[in-house]
C-alpha cells in the first residue's frame, strides 16, 4: 500500500505539511489538529517530522473498543469513525509513535487518512522530503543495492519510486 | 462581485503570485465557482509542487473584504461608493490640475507587487514617463535594489538566483531560504544529499542552519568586514585563478592592498564571529570552489553599508571561480522583447528626479526615484513640492521606514490615489481608492532569468466592474491625453503580443505551454568570448564610475550606524523583515486561516536579554527608538536562534507597525536603502 513518509533529510522545517493538512481538514469541517508533526530541536539542532504509518497490524485499531478505527478500502489507511468514536484515548495510548492524538475541536481521536489517496502533504512539500508511494518497493531497491546513498527523490529520478 | 470564470467547468493553468516566487499552478473551476488549486508539474521553478500560500489565492480572491468598487474619501474622512468612470474622470481632472499649478513632476507613480510583477512595473514606469514625470517609486526602494546595484556594479548583471543543486558549498547570508523562497527548498536538499557543505552566517538561526557545517552570528551590518577577511585569507593563502583575475578584472592590486588589514582578529572583533570559525569558512571556500553558492537576503542590504558588503561578497564569489557558472553568479541571457518603458524615448533626467541628487546611482542604473527622500517632497521642505501620488499595490504606510513621517506626508497630498485589493493603511489615507485586479484576473508576461524561461500567466477570472492593471492605465492615460499615443492597445492581451513580437515566441505557443518555454538556452563562461556588460568590460573590483560619481571605487568597508554611533540609551539592536511563512510582507494577514497561525505581532529576544529586563515570554513591551516606538508581545527565543543584544520583529503587521520605530534618512549612500537591520532601540516592560 501507499503511504505518506519522511525523508528526514531533506526536511528544512517549514512547517507547510502541517499547514496543508490544518487548512485541509478547516475546509472540510474535519477538526483544527494536523495529523502531521515537524519539530526543531534548538538544542541539538535537529529537525524531526513524521505522520501515521498507517501499520499493517494496526495497534491502535486492535485496542479500539467500539472499532471506530477501520480500513478505508479505497486507500488502506486507517481512518477514524466520528459517528462511532468515543474519545477514550485508548488509540492514543496504543500508537507505538505517537501519530495517533485528540482533535483540538472535536476532541475525537484523529489521525492521517491519506486523504483518499491525494495527500495534500505531500502535495505542498516544496523541499520533496515527503512522498507517497510504498515502502516496500523503497526497501527492495535498497536490498538490492546496499551501498546506495542516494536519497529518494534522486531514486525516484530514476523511476523505481514514484516522486 | 459578479465575477465570471473563463471556463465554466475545468482547469486553468496560471502562475502564482502570493508571493514573488511564480510557481505553475492550475486552477480548478466548476460551474462557474474556482474550487481548487493544485501545482502544475513542468516548470523547473516549482517541479510540481507548491505551498499553502498558492491555495489561499482563492481566500484573496473570494475574500469579503475585497474593494470591489472605488470609493471617494469625504470631508469627514468617511469614504462613499462611487462609479469607476466618475472616479477616473475625477482623479484625471485632479492630475491635470496638479500638472497646471505645480508641473507634471508633481505628480508621482508608485508601484507595489501585490498583483503582477515586472509587466506591472513597466505599465507604472511607462505612464509616469507619458505623464512627464520622472518620479517613478516602488517597494524595490527597500527590498531588490540593493543587492542588484551591489551585484550590478561588479559583474554589470544580477541574476537573483544560483542554481544550488550543483553547488559544493552554499554560504547563506541573511536569508532564510524555506521561507523567503519555498521552491528552492529541493534544490538544497539535493545539494546536500550529494555532500555539499553549508555555511549560514546570520544573526537568527533558522532551521535551515540545522544542516549547517558552520553557523555564525554576526553583529548586523558587519558582513562587508567578515567578506574581506575572507577575501584577505584567499588572496594570501592563493585560493584564487591568477590567469582569471588577470584577464577579466580591474582593480585586483587594491583588492589585495585594502584587505590586508582585516585580519581573522580583525575580524572577530567587528563582527563577533571568532576568528577560527573565519579561517574554516576560508578554507571551505578553497576547498570546494568553484562551485560556490553564495546567496545574500535582504538581511544585507537594509543596513547604511549595504551596497559595499554586497559588492565585496560579490568580489569573493567572483574570486572563488563563480563568475558565469551555474550554482554562482550566472549571467543570464535576455528575452528580445519590446519593453514598454518610455525612459530612452522620453527621457527626463533633466526634470530632477527625486533623490536622483543624494542617490545619482539608483537613478541612473534603476530609474527609480527615493521613496525616502519624496516624503520631504510631499511635505514640502524640497526643491519642488509632490503633490498627487498614485499607488498601485503597494502599502508603504506599514513598509516604509518612519511610519510616523510617511503618514504624515501622504495626508498632505492634494491626491493620493490607491489601487488595490484590500482596505491597507496606505488606502485608508487616500483620496480615491480604486478595485485592483487580482493575478487570477490578469494576464501578463513573465521572464525567469534563472531557468532563461518564458511565462503567460493566464486569466483566470474576471470582474466586469474591476479593471485590470492595464486598463486602469490604459482609461487614465486616454482620458489625459496621451492614451493613442502610449496606450494604444484595447486589452492585456494584446500588450503581451506586443511584448513578445520580437522574441519568435507567440501568445498560442505560450498558452500550449503553461510550465513556460525557455527562450535560449543556458550557456556558461560567456565571458571568455565576449565582454561583461560593465563599463570597463570586465569585472569591476574598483569602479572608475563611482569614483568619478564621489565614492571609493574599491567596496570598503563602512562601520555600521550602530558602531559609529553606539548609544546607552539604546542598547540592543533592531531587525526587521524575518519572514512567516505564510504571510508576504503585508500581504494576507486577513485570511483567517492564517491569521489563527500568526495571530498577532511579537519581538523575539534572546532569553538573557529578556531576564536582564525583567521580560516574560507573552509579556508587552515597548520597543523604542529614536524614531518612535511600538508596543507589543515578547517572544523569548531559545538561547541559540538569535544573537544576544539583537531583537528581531516582523515588518509587515497593519497592526504594530514597528516602522515607527525606524529611521528614514540615515541610508546607504549608494542605493538609498534604509537602516531596518540594525536600528538601536531599547525594550521597557509594559507596567
Amino acid at each position: 500500500m501507499k503511504i505518506v513518509y519522511v525523508e528526514l533529510d531533506r526536511c528544512i522545517a517549514c512547517h507547510n505539511c502541517e499547514r496543508a493538512c490544518l487548512f485541509h481538514k478547516a475546509e472540510q469541517r474535519a477538526g483544527s489538529t494536523a495529523n502531521i508533526f515537524v519539530s526543531v530541536d534548538m538544542e541539538q539542532r535537529r529537525i524531526f517530522a513524521g505522520t501515521c504509518r498507517q501499520c499493517d497490524a494496526a495497534l491502535c485499531m486492535d485496542v479500539c473498543p467500539v472499532n471506530a478505527l477501520t480500513r478505508d478500502p479505497l486507500t488502506s489507511a486507517v481512518v477514524v469513525d466520528k459517528q462511532t468514536c468515543i474519545s477514550c484515548g485508548m488509540c492514543i495510548i496504543a500508537c507505538p509513535y505517537g501519530y495517533m492524538s485528540l482533535d483540538g475541536s472535536s476532541h475525537m481521536a484523529t489521525k492521517c487518512d491519506l486523504c483518499g489517496g491525494d495527500p495534500r502533504c505531500v502535495q505542498m512539500c516544496m523541499a520533496d522530503a515527503l512522498h507517497f508511494d510504498s515502502i516496500q518497493s523503497l526497501a527492495k531497491q535498497r536490498k538490492q543495492n546496499p551501498d546506495m546513498q542516494v536519497g529518494l527523490r534522486a531514486v525516484s529520478d530514476k523511476g523505481d519510486v514514484a516522486p | 462581485m459578479t465575477e465570471r470564470t473563463v471556463v465554466e467547468n475545468g482547469t486553468v493553468p496560471t502562475l502564482c503570485r502570493m508571493c514573488s516566487n511564480r510557481c505553475s499552478i492550475v486552477v480548478h473551476i466548476e460551474d462557474g465557482n474556482m474550487v481548487d488549486v493544485r501545482p502544475l508539474a513542468g516548470n523547473p521553478v516549482n517541479h510540481g509542487k507548491m505551498c499553502p500560500r498558492g491555495r489561499a489565492s482563492l481566500d484573496v480572491f473570494y475574500h469579503k473584504d475585497r474593494i470591489c468598487k472605488p470609493l471617494k474619501r469625504q470631508t469627514d474622512g468617511t469614504f462613499i461608493e462611487i462609479g469607476l468612470e466618475q472616479a477616473l474622470d475625477e482623479i484625471a481632472k485632479k492630475m491635470l490640475d496638479v500638472k497646471g499649478r505645480w508641473g507634471a513632476r508633481s505628480m508621482g507613480v508608485w508601484k507595489g507587487e501585490a498583483i503582477g510583477f515586472l509587466q506591472q512595473e513597466e505599465y507604472a514606469r511607462r505612464f509616469a514617463h507619458a505623464f512627464g514625470t520622472p518620479n517613478y517609486f516602488s517597494n524595490d526602494s527597500a527590498c531588490y535594489n540593493g543587492r542588484f546595484l551591489g551585484h550590478h556594479l561588479v559583474t554589470g548583471f544580477w541574476n537573483p538566483f544560483p542554481y544550488y543543486a550543483e553547488a559544493d558549498l552554499i554560504l547563506l547570508f541573511g536569508t532564510n531560504p524555506p521561507v523567503c523562497h519555498p521552491p528552492f527548498m529541493a534544490e538544497f536538499a539535493d545539494a546536500k544529499a550529494r555532500g555539499a557543505n553549508l555555511v549560514v552566517v546570520d544573526p537568527r538561526l533558522n532551521p535551515v542552519a540545522c544542516y549547517a557545517d558552520i553557523f555564525a552570528q554576526p553583529l548586523p551590518g558587519t558582513d562587508g568586514a567578515l567578506a574581506w577577511g575572507l577575501i584577505r585569507y584567499l588572496v594570501n593563502a592563493g585560493g584564487y585563478d591568477p590567469t582569471f583575475v588577470e584577464q577579466h578584472s580591474v582593480g585586483f592590486e587594491d583588492v589585495v592592498e585594502y584587505a590586508q588589514k582585516f585580519t581573522p582578529d580583525y575580524v572577530e572583533k567587528e563582527t563577533g564571529v571568532f576568528a577560527h570559525v573565519v579561517v574554516d569558512i576560508a578554507k571551505l571556500i578553497i576547498q570546494n570552489r568553484p562551485k560556490i553558492s553564495y546567496y545574500m537576503g535582504a538581511g544585507l542590504e537594509h543596513h547604511d553599508n549595504g551596497v559595499n558588503n554586497i559588492r565585496a561578497m560579490v568580489v569573493l564569489s567572483c574570486l572563488s571561480g563563480g563568475l558565469d557558472i551555474a550554482c554562482g553568479l550566472g549571467w543570464p541571457a535576455s528575452m528580445p522583447r519590446n519593453e514598454l518603458t518610455l525612459h530612452d524615448q522620453l527621457p527626463l533626467t533633466a526634470e530632477k528626479p527625486i533623490g536622483a541628487d543624494r542617490f545619482p546611482v539608483l537613478y541612473d542604473i534603476r530609474k527609480e526615484c527615493h521613496t525616502m527622500t519624496a516624503m520631504d517632497y510631499m511635505l514640502g521642505r524640497e526643491e519642488y513640492p509632490l503633490k498627487g501620488l498614485i499607488v498601485t499595490a503597494a502599502n508603504p504606510a506599514v513598509t516604509n521606514p518612519n511610519t510616523g513621517k510617511v503618514e504624515e506626508a501622504l495626508k498632505a497630498l492634494d491626491l493620493l490615489v490607491v489601487n488595490d485589493l484590500f482596505m491597507t493603511r496606505t488606502a485608508r489615507l487616500a483620496h480615491y481608492v480604486l478595485p485592483a485586479a487580482s493575478f487570477l484576473e490578469r494576464s501578463e508576461i513573465h521572464i525567469d532569468p534563472k531557468y532563461q524561461r518564458v511565462f503567460l500567466t493566464q486569466k483566470v477570472v474576471e470582474d466586469p466592474g474591476i479593471k485590470d492593471e492595464y486598463m486602469l492605465w490604459h482609461d487614465l492615460a486616454w482620458r489625459l491625453g496621451f492614451g493613442e499615443r502610449y496606450f494604444p492597445w484595447d486589452t492585456e492581451n494584446q500588450v503581451n503580443a506586443y511584448i513578445l513580437e520580437p522574441s519568435g515566441i507567440t501568445l498560442k505557443d505560450l498558452e500550449a505551454h503553461p510550465e513556460g518555454i525557455q527562450y535560449s538556452p543556458l550557456k556558461y563562461q560567456k565571458h571568455l568570448s565576449r565582454p561583461l556588460p560593465t563599463p570597463s568590460g570586465k569585472l569591476e573590483f574598483t569602479s572608475a564610475y563611482l569614483e568619478k560619481l564621489g565614492y571609493a571605487a574599491l567596496p570598503e568597508y563602512v562601520r555600521p550606524y550602530h558602531l559609529r554611533h553606539p548609544s546607552d540609551a539604546y542598547p540592543l539592536l533592531l531587525t526587521t523583515g524575518a519572514r512567516k511563512t505564510l504571510y508576504y510582507h503585508s500581504r494576507h494577514q486577513n485570511l483567517e486561516h492564517f491569521r489563527k497561525l500568526h495571530p498577532e505581532a511579537e519581538v523575539e529576544m534572546h532569553p538573557e536579554d529578556a531576564a536582564g529586563l525583567g521580560v516574560e515570554n507573552g509579556d508587552q513591551v515597548r520597543i523604542i527608538s529614536e524614531t518612535g516606538e511600538v508596543t507589543v508581545a515578547a517572544s523569548v527565543l531559545h538561547k541559540a536562534e538569535l544573537r544576544r543584544g539583537v531583537v528581531e520583529m516582523y515588518h509587515g503587521w497593519e497592526e504594530w507597525r514597528i516602522n515607527f520605530t525606524t529611521f528614514d534618512l540615515i541610508n546607504d549612500p549608494i542605493s538609498g536603502f534604509p537602516l531596518l537591520k540594525g536600528v538601536p532601540v531599547r525594550i521597557e516592560t509594559v507596567k
